[in-house]
């Protein structure tokens, strides 16, 4: 991995020729929201976007997208439809969901839909300052040192631009002017210096040291229930999880013809039918049933077969649960601490 | 292979007709819909109706009237498969926001005082379940176009219908809204069926839950949660039952004994 320099004034006049990759999409502000959103204008984005409301996945594998049309006469798929795309402003946390979500679609098993979205995307991440809702020091989510394709640091006046890719190089190329190659003694200093500080900005403590263990021993923990009789099965902890993968498929046929479209929808563990099978069988029937799923998949199982949590750390289930039932409190509920959700 | 084409009827009863209004609403799949079964009888669209046995019969509207009774339970013998479609016929309507509570006759005196009713026999209005066994339920006020029509499809296949199993919430999530509830506003959209695409939240509106309640809602957390936002019970209650009539009383009896 190479570094080079971007003044500051000089990022319009980059993005502007990076955007001839694909389309720019990038974090603009909506109805007081941060969202991820196809740029039309550079200025409209906005970098002090820490998380935004749908993670960066939504590109990846849309809510709900046309897998393939299909007739009497066999299917065409949407695949070649997938356009190129340079997404930019994406967080270290982002970047880190990113790789978490390959482990799911894109190494043992290639997801086709994903792997080809994946492929068509340049990432340009941009440094962040942690708030209070932040934990991904916990998460070993602080810096990236893979799957971006550019990680922008702020550094005042200038970017320290780490180059991840051979894609990224190209990038970079491309630009001659703008760029500064010359990375000198100071920059180094500087990057520490803002590594320090940003690593002091976080508000919240949590040690996720054996959790795996923990889960193990707290099947029967009163917890569960505790946490179920709260739960509003809404989802919505598991539509902002940036690394939660599960979706559904359901064929929707056009009126009264032998014709229609197959359709992948994000799909909820937290929903009544995620467990429910033929014949009538709930798996999860219980409430607390469900929460046990997602967070000893989240905390344990994943440990147990790709060796880190799949949690990010970003905050964003804090953000969303109306009854506060996010990974930062059932992860101090089972440690045995009382805290407030 | 080309399939028999199937008998349908769609049928109104107490209700204001916006369920089949939203069916003839949607031009761009009136000739797909006409060309798609035998539509035998519409009410709000034709005149020529024909009272044939059905192979579907959808029903909007409540039922409010000893006639109407009768009339569903005739509908109902001739039909192969009942679906409920709109607020009203599946959980009662706002014309139902006072169901399981005593007192229907006074409050039906105070409307329409001493009158004596010559063509109708009136009774307390109630959904479609309260008087014949429904197969499937397709809420809504009015219902959502696509909903009706993916279900519609399915079912003129003989496929099951994929019906939503999660709230407005979803939905509103999906969409990248503000949670209102989060904000504070008395939004009912953990406890209602999805399928609107959280129309009213987009909107900066909370959800007033004219969907219903979604199969499994957490009534009393989101009491809980509503309180601690400042709401009386009172007011969580009375705008609950604005439209979920039949669809909440067993909760509502299960949390404070009474609905």
């Amino acid at each position: 991995m190479r570094a080079v320099k971007l003044k500051k004034s000089h990022l319009k006049g980059f993005l502007t020729c990076v955007g001839g990759w694909g389309e720019l999409w990038g974090p603009v502000k909506r109805n007081g929201r941060h969202v991820l959103e196809s740029i039309g204008d550079i200025k409209d984005i906005d970098l002090t976007a820490l998380r935004t409301t749908l993670p960066f996945k939504k590109l990846l594998f849309p809510p709900k997208f046309s897998m393939f049309r299909y007739d009497a006469n066999g299917f065409q798929d949407t695949l070649s439809a997938i356009p190129k795309r340079v997404i930019f402003g994406l967080h270290a946390c982002d970047i880190k969901a990113l790789c978490i979500l390959d482990e799911f679609f894109a190494k043992e098993y290639k997801d086709p839909y994903y792997y080809e979205r994946r492929n068509r995307t340049a990432i340009i991440g941009h440094s962040c300052i942690p708030d209070d809702k932040c934990f991904c020091n916990a998460t070993d989510n602080e810096t990236v040192t893979e799957g971006f394709d550019l990680f922008l640091s702020d550094l005042g006046d200038f970017y320290l631009v780490w180059v991840g890719s051979s894609l990224g190089d190209d990038m970079v190329r491309e630009c001659p002017k703008l760029i500064d190659t010359n990375v000198g003694h100071e920059d180094l200093k500087k990057y520490i210096q803002f590594q320090k500080h940003r690593s002091e900005q976080f508000k919240r403590q949590i040690d996720l040291t054996g959790m795996p263990d923990i889960v193990e021993l707290s099947m029967d923990s009163p917890v569960w229930e505790e946490e179920g009789e709260k739960c509003l099965s809404c989802g919505a902890c598991t539509i902002v999880c940036p690394t939660c993968p599960c979706y559904n498929v359901n064929d929707e046929n056009d009126l009264g013809k032998p014709s229609g479209e197959r359709m992948r929808q994000w799909d909820s563990c937290m929903f009544r039918e995620y467990s429910l099978v033929a014949g009538g069988h709930n798996f999860r029937e219980a409430r607390a049933e469900r929460l046990k799923l997602r967070f000893t998949h989240k905390l344990q199982s994943f440990v147990g077969k790709f060796g880190k949590p799949a949690c990010t750390g970003c905050g964003r289930c804090i953000d969303t649960c109306p009854v506060g039932i996010d990974i930062f409190t059932m992860v101090k509920k089972l440690q045995g601490e009382e805290v407030r959700s | 292979m080309e399939r028999k084409k199937l008998d349908i009827g769609l049928y109104g009863f107490t209700g204001c007709n916006g369920d089949q209004l939203v069916i003839i609403h949607s031009e761009d799949k009136l000739l797909d819909f006409f060309a798609s079964a035998n539509i035998r009888s519409f009410s709000l669209a034709k005149s020529d109706n024909e009272q044939t046995p059905l192979d579907i019969a959808f029903i909007e509207g409540s039922i409010s009237s000893q006639e109407q009774v009768e009339h569903v339970q005739e509908i109902r013998q001739r039909s192969a498969l009942l679906v409920a479609i709109g607020n009203c016929a599946c959980y009662g309507g706002i014309q139902a926001m006072e169901l399981g509570r005593e007192g229907w006759d006074r409050r039906f005196q105070s409307v329409y005082g001493e009158n004596f009713f010559e063509v109708r026999t009136p009774i307390e209005s109630k959904p479609i379940d309260a008087f014949v066994a429904v197969d499937f339920r397709l809420p809504g006020c009015p219902i959502d176009a696509d909903q009706f029509f993916a279900v519609y499809s399915s079912l003129i296949r003989k496929t099951k219908p994929q019906m939503p199993d999660y709230p407005v919430c979803a939905e509103c999530r999906w969409r990248e809204n503000e949670c209102l509830l989060l904000k504070g506003q008395l939004c009912l959209g953990p406890l209602i069926a999805g399928g609107c695409k959280a129309v009213c939240p987009s909107h900066n509106l909370p959800c007033v839950g004219c969907f219903g309640p979604v199969e499994e809602a957490n009534v009393s957390s989101e009491f809980a949660l509503l309180k601690e936002k400042g709401f009386t019970v009172e007011e969580i209650r009375r705008r609950l039952r604005i439209h979920s009539g039949s669809g909440v009383l067993k909760s509502l009896k299960n949390l404070f004994g009474e609905v």
